[in-house]
């Protein structure tokens, strides 16, 4: 098998070519779509039966926790990448995605907590996903204080893949120990009605909203990756090159 | 250098800071103490409590007392050499983190059954609780180590080793005082402390390698 | 459309509260992490332009 395109992919002069043009699509699309999705959720898609309209909370909720995990998981494999083959993307990566990260485990946070109120009665409650979703945001937290905080780059970039790789291997853990308490500590009377299946006309705009908001992570977080290269290879020629050419 | 001078020459440096393991352990008994006095002081509230002060109180002390123990090293330029020596660094990790374990939960062992009578730990839990310190305290040492590798190089790391380490704690004390409680009401809470067990040899398999590369990086 | 009117659309039958300050925190977010992503560009790329212009003087 042929392995260049995969050691290519550690140079960040090859890395920022490819990926520049894709940025500002990824963005737009994924603005659109959440746009689209997320109108649609508001005003067209149909009320639930049983929590009303407080329900069209989903389609802010689920995107944003899919998101959050999802960033978590994607720092975790970068970790690896970096701490195995010392890919120079891999830490310009988790620098530019925790912060994004923690936003969206904020966003789920404080979603839920709102979604909470109608349909449990409190705003929080110390159920299994708001605690792990908590876990989460202190875990960017952690990374983000860590990352801030070590001035030497060398040793920021392995500082903080060895605390991706740890917290990787530790989400999972902490989930099910956080479900497993849980259900020790209050019985079942707390749960979203998990309803069967959807009617499509709700889920649609759920999918619409989720792809939106995956694309517009994708094109923020290659922007971030993009300027994170430039001020770390302002040494090189090429970076001079593209600065005093095309301006970003 | 051999594995064996490392562990002679550790217990020594940890005999003459005792100081530091002294003032973990003050830490711990004045965190207990915080609860009768801060919260509530009755044996209703204590006794169903005892078993997550005391484990509350545990990591705190773990991590106030693995905080600092890579920093002296660091500053006299002992870690380097360890590096340079030609021996497995993991494994050097390892030692001097199971040490470091030995000197401070064996004290905290001695001090239980007080604290279990100050805090009317009901009866019959008490050897549950022993155990899942025994089991558990390893997990937080190794994991609480990588925090203290991470942040060896900055002057002021106590707070950030908390906020990062902090979370992954967070399995262990649900487990042990999951385990406790079943005990007090008569459930089983062996596969509890078999999950604990798990714990802890995960953190065993990985904790020294991460340790490792994190003290690399540091020395640089 | 789900609601018969506009006023529906906004009460959103005692739950437009909730639904309402949800969307405006999520928009609120979402821009704030544009603009942050967006302006530390334009630093960057300010600060390097400056320094190959102070670079090509010398």
């Amino acid at each position: 098998m042929n392995w260049a395109w995969f050691h290519k992919l550690g140079s960040p002069k090859w890395f920022f070519h490819c990926s520049r043009p894709w940025a500002l699509p990824l963005f737009i699309v994924g603005c659109v779509s959440l746009v689209v999705g997320l109108i649609w959720g508001l005003a067209f898609a149909p009320e639930d039966y049983q929590q009303g309209n407080s329900f069209r909370i989903i389609y802010i909720h689920v995107p944003v926790a899919m998101l959050a995990q999802s960033c978590y998981l994607a720092l975790g494999v970068s970790g690896l990448v970096y701490l195995v083959w010392q890919m120079k993307i891999a830490p310009t990566f988790i620098k530019a995605v925790a912060p994004i990260g923690a936003v969206m485990a904020l966003m789920a946070l404080v979603s839920g907590a709102i979604w909470g109120k109608p349909t449990w009665g409190t705003w929080w409650v110390w159920d299994a996903r708001l605690t792990s979703v908590l876990m989460l945001f202190l875990l960017y937290m952690g990374i983000i204080a860590l990352q801030n905080s070590l001035t030497d780059l060398l040793l920021a970039n392995k500082a903080v893949a060895v605390l991706s790789v740890v917290g990787l291997l530790n989400l999972p853990i902490i989930k099910y120990s956080v479900e497993w308490w849980n259900t020790l500590h209050q019985g079942a009377t707390f749960t979203l009605t998990e309803k069967p299946a959807m009617p499509v006309e709700m889920w649609l705009p759920l999918l619409f909203s989720t792809i939106g908001l995956y694309c517009l992570v994708a094109g923020l977080a290659l922007w971030r990756m993009q300027t994170e290269i430039l001020a770390r290879e302002h040494r090189s020629h090429w970076v001079k090159e593209e600065v005093m050419k095309h301006g970003l | 250098m051999t594995y064996l001078s490392f562990i002679k020459a550790e217990v020594l440096v940890l005999w003459r800071r005792k100081q530091n393991v002294f003032n973990a352990l003050l830490f711990f008994l004045m965190v207990v103490i915080l609860f009768p006095l801060g919260v509530n002081p009755s044996a209703e509230f204590l006794a169903p409590a005892a078993d997550g002060i005391v484990w509350c109180a545990t990591l705190l002390a773990v991590l106030m007392a693995t905080e600092s123990m890579f920093k002296e090293d660091y500053a006299d330029g002992s870690l380097e050499q360890l590096i340079i020596s030609g021996l497995s660094l993991p494994l050097l990790m390892l030692l001097k983190t199971t040490a470091q374990w030995l000197v401070v939960l064996l004290p905290l062992l001695l001090m239980m059954p007080l604290l279990a009578e100050m805090l009317y730990l009901p009866d019959g839990s008490f050897w549950v609780l022993i155990a899942t310190l025994v089991i558990g305290s390893p997990s937080l040492f190794l994991i609480g180590a990588i925090g203290a590798a991470l942040t060896v190089s900055l002057k002021q790391g106590a707070i950030l080793v908390m906020l990062l380490i902090l979370p992954f704690y967070l399995p262990v004390i649900i487990f042990a005082t999951s385990a406790v409680r079943a005990a007090q009401l008569g459930l089983p809470y062996l596969g509890l402390l078999a999950i604990l067990l798990a714990i802890f040899l995960l953190s065993l398999v990985i904790a020294p390698f991460m340790i490792a590369i994190a003290i690399k990086a540091s020395t640089n | 459309m789900a609601f018969d009117s506009l006023t529906d659309f906004f009460e959103m039958g005692r739950h437009g509260v909730y639904v309402w300050s949800v969307y405006g925190f999520s928009v609120v977010s979402l821009i704030f992490i544009t603009w942050s992503t967006l302006s530390r560009r334009r630093h960057v790329q300010k600060t390097l332009r400056k320094r190959f212009q102070r670079d090509e003087t010398i």
